[in-house]
């Protein structure tokens, strides 16, 4: 379903200040060169994911795991190796990204389903079961500026478990909102497990020890280790000798 | 990306408002403190503001239309190009807008209204292939220059006031430097051709085909930089 062979990600680390056309010009009049140092999001990562797997992606904050799904999503294509993705990706679910503030809950639901490719039509159809599941009530229809981050990732997660997709990227809204949610989120998960293959990225080791068949621990963009949930797990916590109860709240 | 106005309380209203509003203003300014402009001064400045306008306002949102929707490119995969060129599409709605109350000025100011009013579909369609690729390369300067914001504004401003926009070419460009004007300044002689179908019963100046020219470089090479390099723009953000 995934194929993923030597792949790297390259990143200009003016990515992180970007360079103002005043700077530019004083530099060039100084005779001096802006530094285009690079460093490497992710290299030498390959790894396969059959249809109807979960597979969890684990490791520290800028480890390259939200990286590794916009490759899958298509936002970034590989500067090294290859990725071959068959069939058909949903967007990217992530904490907060993806909504436009301004619109309100049920228009964003929109613009993602256009995005992805559906007809009007069809969100038309799925969006009462959306908006049930994600218990926003009155609130869909207010920007989502005014929501709190558990209604985004509720809303997220909804969307989420609702499309119509062959393969589903979830990054880090698993445990939104308070525990009844957590609970029908936990069901509606296992629901989707082995229907759909499933990436997800989460800081709890209880979620991706609950769903995934396989883990992957990046660190600094390389696979650290891959394989049995378990024994990933339990070397990514020795390697920072944390205890596993203390990954589960992994949304404040 | 769909309602830019649907936060604001007016909505609709403001989109007849800002360029009705704008226009009175340089009206009392030009016509009555300055005492310029003849008795058509109202409605050919107003045919070649609400042109201008479209122009500007979709180059100014197309500085910040890839930088303020990092989260919608950074989840999914879709062709960049759609940003800018949605800022253009709710220009051209102002547009419209405008040209309802232009339509009432021709014939209140007595504009001549003949056959060569049908070259406005062309003019609009000069134009928008002007403002795509306007936005095109301005949406891949504003990503990589965070404050080519800031500079665009001041250089639509100098360009506000160096087109035949407050006033036309014929009465204050001295005529040995009209050619160079016309041929210097691409939106003169768009400007100026809008003011001749519209309201002097003239065929477009040719001087549209300078205006055309750029157009066509500037679409292509903004379609080319989003077909070839698009990538690293999603990388820059």
């Amino acid at each position: 379903m995934i194929d993923i062979k030597d792949l790297g990600i390259k990143f200009k680390m003016e990515k992180r200040k970007r360079a103002k056309a005043l700077d530019m010009i004083i530099a060039q009049a100084r005779n001096r060169h802006a530094s285009h140092s690079e460093f490497w999001a992710l290299r030498h990562v390959s790894f396969s994911v059959e249809k109807g797997d979960t597979v969890g992606i684990i490791g520290r904050n800028g480890s390259g795991k939200s990286t590794l799904l916009r490759v899958i999503a298509g936002v970034y294509p590989p500067d090294e190796g290859y990725v071959t993705v068959q069939g058909k990706v949903s967007t990217l679910f992530s904490l907060g990204a993806g909504f436009q503030p301004e619109l309100s809950g049920r228009d964003n639901i929109y613009l993602n389903g256009v995005m992805m490719g559906f007809t009007k039509k069809w969100v038309d159809k799925s969006i009462d079961i959306i908006i049930e599941f994600a218990e926003l009530g009155d609130y869909i229809d207010m920007p989502v500026r005014t929501y709190s981050s558990g209604m985004r990732s509720r809303l997220g997660f909804s969307i989420a478990m609702h499309v119509d997709k062959d393969i589903v990227l979830i990054d880090e809204i698993m445990g939104a909102g308070d525990a009844a949610f957590r609970q029908k989120a936990d069901a509606e998960m296992s629901r989707i497990i082995g229907e759909k293959t499933v990436l997800m990225v989460s800081h709890s080791m209880a979620n991706i020890e609950k769903f995934a068949n396989k883990v992957i621990w990046l660190n600094q963009g390389i696979i650290a280790a891959m394989g049995k949930p378990d024994d990933v797990i339990q070397k990514y916590l020795d390697a920072y000798n944390v205890k596993k109860s203390q990954t589960d709240d992994e949304v404040g | 990306m769909k309602a830019e106005n649907k936060n604001k309380v007016l909505g609709f209203l403001w989109s007849f408002l800002d360029p009705l509003l704008l226009m009175l203003t340089y009206i009392l300014l030009v016509h009555y403190i300055f005492g310029r402009g003849g008795p058509q001064y109202p409605v050919l400045l107003f045919s070649a503001l609400l042109s201008w306008r479209w122009f500007a306002n979709s180059l100014s949102r197309s500085i910040t239309s890839i930088t303020s929707k990092v989260g919608l490119i950074q989840s999914i995969r879709f062709p960049l190009a759609i940003l800018p060129i949605s800022g253009i599409i709710i220009g051209f709605f102002d547009w419209l807008f405008g040209f309802i109350i232009l339509i009432p000025m021709l014939f209140i100011f007595e504009a001549s209204l003949t056959m060569h009013m049908l070259w406005l579909p062309v003019l609009l369609f000069i134009q928008l292939i002007l403002n795509i690729g306007a936005s095109l390369i301005g949406a891949v300067l504003g990503t990589y220059l965070s404050d080519l914001g800031n500079i665009i504004q001041f250089a639509i401003r100098v360009c506000f006031y160096l087109s035949p926009i407050l006033y036309s070419v014929e009465d204050r460009v001295p005529e040995r430097f009209a050619t160079l004007y016309m041929l210097l300044n691409p939106f003169a002689g768009l400007l100026e051709s809008y003011k001749s179908i519209l309201i002097k019963g003239e065929p477009p100046s040719l001087y549209v085909l300078i205006v055309t020219g750029v157009a066509l470089v500037g679409f292509i090479v903004g379609l080319w930089y989003f077909n070839h390099d698009e990538h690293k723009l999603v990388k820059a953000i």
